[in-house]
């Protein structure tokens, strides 16, 4: 299992059920593989840096997801086939996540270090600044 | 960047130029995660021709231009961020 995120446009004068419509089919996809749709976001209307389609603007949707890769396979294929949705990508998101833990742990460690060790403030400072 | 370097007058004449020692952002501010959803971060890092800035100029280390590119392609490809202006 692994964690992705899906990000779609939807063209802009689809009505608001016609994206809900969308929402709950990729849900359906998704839960139905054995896989578990952490989040739904609406992101809401924003203008596109570039023409896609002859559109300017979009609708974004953010799919945060755990799934294996087949059944983001069929998301993708679904949404390619799909008339509203002009742009989608997905983004594998666990290594990221697993590496900002790693840092973040570092990073508590050191600081721990540094409270009990003796508080040479001024070198520290520096040391912290080159880093 | 370049606006930072002082001119300095040499007694043998020459010119010297004093530049400021650049820093990269994401190590000085501590910005782990470099999101191609962060358009308001990315931005700073491409000018109006949208072209990603160069290391030389911005100071970015390694580490994190290499994945300041790849957030701001994931950016391009969402239409986030534009490929190129007209």
């Amino acid at each position: 299992m692994r964690n992705y995120e899906i990000m779609f446009i939807v063209d802009p004068n689809a009505a608001e059920e016609e994206i809900d419509k969308i929402n709950a089919q990729l849900e359906s996809i998704i839960t139905s593989g054995g896989g578990k749709v952490d989040k739904i976001e609406k992101m809401g209307k924003r203008r596109l840096a570039y023409e896609v389609d002859k559109h300017r603007e979009g609708y974004y949707v953010l799919f945060v997801t755990s799934a294996n890769g087949d059944i983001i396979k069929e998301c993708e294929r679904r949404l390619r086939v799909m008339d509203a949705v002009i742009k989608y990508i997905t983004v594998r998101t666990d290594e990221e996540v697993r590496r900002l833990e790693k840092i973040k742990s570092y990073r508590q460690k050191r600081a721990a270090r540094r409270s009990s060790g003796a508080p040479a403030a001024p070198a520290q400072s520096i040391e912290e600044a080159m880093q | 960047m370049r606006s930072a370097k002082d001119k300095e007058k040499r007694p043998g004449g020459q010119k010297q130029y004093y530049r400021r020692k650049k820093v990269c952002k994401f190590c000085v501010e501590r910005i782990d995660s470099i999101n191609y959803k962060d358009v308001k971060l990315l931005s700073q890092f491409v000018p109006e021709r949208a072209k990603i800035m160069p290391r030389r100029i911005s100071g970015v280390c390694s580490h994190h231009q290499r994945r300041l590119n790849d957030a701001i392609k994931k950016a391009r490809n969402i239409a986030l961020l534009p490929f190129a202006t007209e």
